[in-house]
């Protein structure tokens, strides 16, 4: 018999069919009786002084049921961590990006609302403002927040080991500056939020979220009610792609706009608002200084990280670390010091994106391959000199319980056939190779585990009660799948409850790639409670000890003789008749040290376990137009186990679209004085069905200690390492090194034509 | 503006609606009847997510007002399943994990189907071609161009 009945499989989702017929419910499809359209007024200004907002007009318009301003908030800032505490919802002393939110409007349809959102008067006396982290930090640059001297949000210090020793006792050291602007989440859904007070003061709320009680405590804290009376609901949702875990300024509004009116309300963001108002990813510059041995052996590394900010801390002390904790965690780094600087500037705010900094990651990998050109050292030794090892702690004192890097460098290589092409290809064709790892959740304080519930029916069919959220990658199935698994049922005897802070348990979310590990590792210690107590019920129905039953296909039967079995529904009715409940509960709280923060002491066991992954490109540049044609790409990740192989290899091919084929070749924000140029889906480009190339995925497993079987993140590390991939494939087609990303035609003209003159030049 | 009352044939059923003409489509399926399985993504015709069939051909709802949509047969998602049943491209599109989000997926299965209508053996090249008008931000594209392969004639 297999050890598994399904898992490990490539079992068909559970929640697609809905998707399949248009049945399943985004947030912007909600409707509700006497439901009410709200639309958000903006700032024009990227710095202004707000003097008064005359609201009379607009709430004079007939169809007009609720108009919103500061005066409605109780004016507290709101932040993720106690000391940023800086973003009031509605600001009250001052505007500091464009499309800040000002005011808001809920009237009976769309036109009226608009129609309001121009007669609101708002008096602004302008500011002076900046919109790069240079002249930000210079001194007299206009401050954004009085209490962050220099603009300067937040500042990262890692140091460790002896980097001065390290750099003297180096054969080679070099130092290179990378940057890239900000990239966009774009996801398919734009953002949409309906919210319901009803009678007694409950808040009911849908929005596509990555975590419904990270959303729900700051709306109980902000909104001033308890956190009993704040139900987000389960909705499906259009991507996340990290952008979705915080709470937006919509949610507050449109609950406070219910408040006030007395009526649903629903606010549905356009494209345009979904690209400047949602959090979008960091611009960053980054310096790094690298010394190694002949060998190709890091002995020590200095980083110098600035990163924009935009004008609110958001998850800033954890987007600061991140680019630096993924490379820590990928390549051994003994001497390294880390300063990585959030610097507040007058653009809308910026989060936490999948790719974690294309300048931060693709920098790390590019200059490994300028140092083996030094050295007369291949990419990939260059890699497998210094890649991570199971057994290792990283240079912040994680320890790595299950790492297949090695293994990911390998296979990928040997599929792309790396040692045929590595420097036999024609002029400007190219290829490149890229490794990163990914945590598997981070410390999370009271919000960090997971707890989960079953309760059985009288048929044997089980509820699961969970908080995990599905995004669009797969979660729901692979709760379903797992607890079918434990209870032998079939996924249609599964019905699944999740991500509705009334009625589920505590649960990170769908944030910090934690859900296979910590809530499915819940969900499967709550099946095996049940089943402990189905056991035992069935053990003294069959006359035989529990430990020599087992459970399969909704029977219990006795190992060493199957024929020898009683029906789960049996087992339940007896139960049942006997007046015993039969329920499942499970905990799961992940291993991390719970001292480690990341500002005050970036120290400790950051994630119970890390995901390993590589990535081989093949590119094609044409020197005429500057355009890349990727001709294959190569995907491996040490996913632990692979729970569901088929839902996997959909997140590393939807890791190189978004992080290689989009995030290193085409999409970047562009920007004038503050005003994003292309918020639309026209002038950004994202990748098309015909712009990707074929990609090889390769499953690692290594079956992590702790895992549920043995799984971990799967997929997230892909979309970084292409990205790196992408940038050392092109590069080493057109045989120059560019340090600024996306490697856009215009920039790889360029280049071409300066290594051409420099040609020239020496002739 | 005044109101026009116009007909409509959304997925063989017949409806009379009386609303401004200067509405689109895409705001009376999704507002006015419900049809909420067309979703608006870009509103400006670069996505597809909008995407529902005119007399079996793939166009963008959030483009045509709704009296160009007059006299002709609209086909929603909604309307491609029915009596319990699943068309075989959204059945190959579940069978070939080729839905994450799912937000794109009606007007990209609208436009796979459209596609085999009107060619059964479309090569690789052909599939990316006619899809490429349809974003998806989860999948790549990948197991999408796999599931309609496996449903083309030549796939099958």
């Amino acid at each position: 018999m297999e050890k598994y009945s399904l898992i490990g499989k490539s079992v068909k989702r559970i929640d697609v069919t809905s998707k399949a017929t248009g049945e399943a419910i985004f947030s912007a499809d909600i409707k509700l009786s006497r439901m009410l359209v709200g639309k958000i007024l903006r700032s024009p200004y990227p710095h202004a002084r707000i003097i008064r907002i005359d609201t009379s007009e607009a709430e004079n318009i007939s169809g007009v049921r609720a108009v919103v301003t500061a005066s409605d908030t109780s004016g507290d800032k709101w932040g993720v961590f106690r000391y940023t505490q800086d973003q009031q919802f509605l600001p009250t002393d001052k505007v500091r990006y464009v499309g800040e939110e000002v005011a808001a409007v809920a009237a009976v349809d769309e036109d009226t609302a608009i129609k309001a959102l121009k007669l609101i008067r708002v008096e602004y006396e302008e500011l002076p403002a900046v919109f790069d982290v240079e002249s930000a930090r210079k001194p007299g640059a206009p401050l954004i927040h009085e209490q962050y001297p220099s603009n300067i949000n937040i500042n990262i210090k890692i140091d460790v080991g002896d980097i001065e020793k390290g750099f003297q006792e180096s054969y080679y050291v070099r130092e290179d500056t990378f940057m890239a602007p900000e990239d966009s989440y774009f996801q398919g859904e734009p953002y949409a939020v309906a919210a319901h007070f009803d009678q007694s003061g409950n808040l009911e709320i849908w929005m596509p979220n990555a975590g419904p009680h990270l959303k729900a405590k700051p709306l109980s804290n902000v909104l001033k009610i308890p956190l009993n009376k704040v139900r987000v609901r389960k909705v499906r949702i259009g991507g996340a792609f990290g952008g979705r875990s915080e709470i937006s300024p919509a949610d507050v509004i449109c609950a406070l706009l219910a408040k006030k009116s007395q009526r649903p309300v629903k606010i549905v963001y356009t494209r345009e608002e979904n690209s400047i108002a949602t959090r979008q990813a960091h611009s960053m510059v980054a310096t790094i200084k690298t010394g190694v041995d002949k060998e190709g052996r890091v002995l020590a590394r200095d980083i110098t990280c600035y990163m924009d900010g935009g004008a609110y801390s958001s998850t800033g002390p954890i987007a600061v670390s991140v680019p630096f904790l993924c490379m820590e965690q990928a390549y051994r780094m003994d001497n390294v010091r880390y300063n990585g600087y959030r610097i507040f500037t007058n653009k809308p705010v910026r989060g936490m994106f999948r790719t974690h900094g294309r300048a931060f990651a693709c920098g790390i990998d590019l200059q490994l391959d300028m140092i083996g050109k030094e050295l007369g050292l291949d990419p990939v030794q260059m890699r497998l000199n210094n890649v991570r090892k199971t057994g290792e702690y990283t240079s912040t004192k994680s320890y790595i319980t299950s790492c297949g890097m090695t293994e990911t460098v390998l296979k990928t290589t040997e599929k792309a056939k790396w040692n045929e092409k590595w420097g036999k290809l024609p002029p400007y064709h190219g290829i490149g190779i890229g490794c990163n790892s990914v945590q598997t959740g981070f410390p999370m304080g009271i919000r960090g585990g997971s707890q989960a519930f079953i309760k059985f029916n009288e048929e044997g069919g089980i509820s699961v009660i969970t908080g995990i959220v599905d995004n669009g990658q797969g979660n729901d199935s692979m709760i379903v799948q797992i607890a079918a698994e434990e209870l032998g049922l079939d996924l249609n005897n599964v019905q699944l409850i999740t991500a509705d802070t009334e009625v589920t348990p505590s649960d990170p979310g769908s944030y910090s790639m934690c859900e296979t590990f910590i809530g499915g590792n819940a969900v499967r210690l709550a099946a095996r409670d049940a089943k402990k107590k189905l056991l035992k019920i069935a053990s003294e129905a069959l006359k035989v000890n529990a430990d020599r039953l087992d459970l399969r296909d909704k029977k219990i039967f006795v190992v060493d003789n199957p024929e020898q079995s009683i029906s789960m529904s049996k087992v339940v009715r007896m139960a049942l008749g006997r007046g015993e409940s039969i329920s499942g509960e499970g905990t799961y709280w992940p291993k991390v040290d719970s001292r480690r923060e990341w500002v005050e002491n970036p120290s400790g066991q950051l994630s119970e376990t890390f995901s390993f992954g590589s990535v081989v490109a093949e590119v094609k540049v044409d020197p005429e137009t500057g355009k890349v044609d990727v001709l294959e790409v190569t995907a491996a990740q040490d996913v632990g186990y692979a729970l569901n192989p088929k839902v996997i290899e959909g997140q590393f091919e939807g890791g190189v679209a978004m992080g290689g084929q989009g995030g290193m070749l085409s999409e970047y924000v562009l920007w004038y004085n503050g005003r994003v140029l292309n918020p639309n889906q026209l002038d950004y480009m994202v990748p098309l069905a015909t712009d990707m190339p074929k990609i090889n995925n390769i499953i690692v497993e290594t079956i992590d200690p702790n895992g549920p079987y043995g799984a971990k993140e799967a997929g997230m590390s892909v979309a970084m390492s292409a990205a790196q991939a992408y940038c050392s494939a092109v590069c080493n087609a057109i045989g120059v090194n560019i340090k600024e990303f996306p490697l856009t035609p215009d920039k790889i003209l360029t280049a071409i034509e300066e290594k051409e003159k420099f040609k020239q030049n020496i002739k | 503006m005044d109101k026009k009352t116009i007909l409509l044939k959304i997925n063989d059923e017949e409806y009379s609606i009386t609303t401004c003409p200067n509405r689109t489509l895409l705001e009376i399926l999704r507002d006015d009847l419900s049809l909420t399985g067309a979703k608006e993504s870009c509103g400006e015709g670069a996505c597809g997510a909008c995407t529902v069939l005119l007399d079996g051909l793939p166009m963008r709802s959030c483009l045509l007002l709704v009296t160009e949509a007059e006299g002709k047969e609209i086909t929603t998602i909604e309307g491609l399943s029915g009596n319990g049943k699943l068309d075989p491209i959204q059945d190959a599109f579940i069978e070939y994990h080729a839905i994450q989000c799912g937000f794109c997926s009606p007007g990209m299965i609208l436009t796979a189907y459209s596609l085999l209508k009107n060619n059964p053996d479309p090569d690789e090249e052909e599939i990316r071609h006619a899809i490429s008008g349809n974003i998806c931000r989860c999948t790549g594209y990948a197991k999408i161009v796999e599931a309609i392969q496996a449903i083309s004639t030549k796939g099958r």
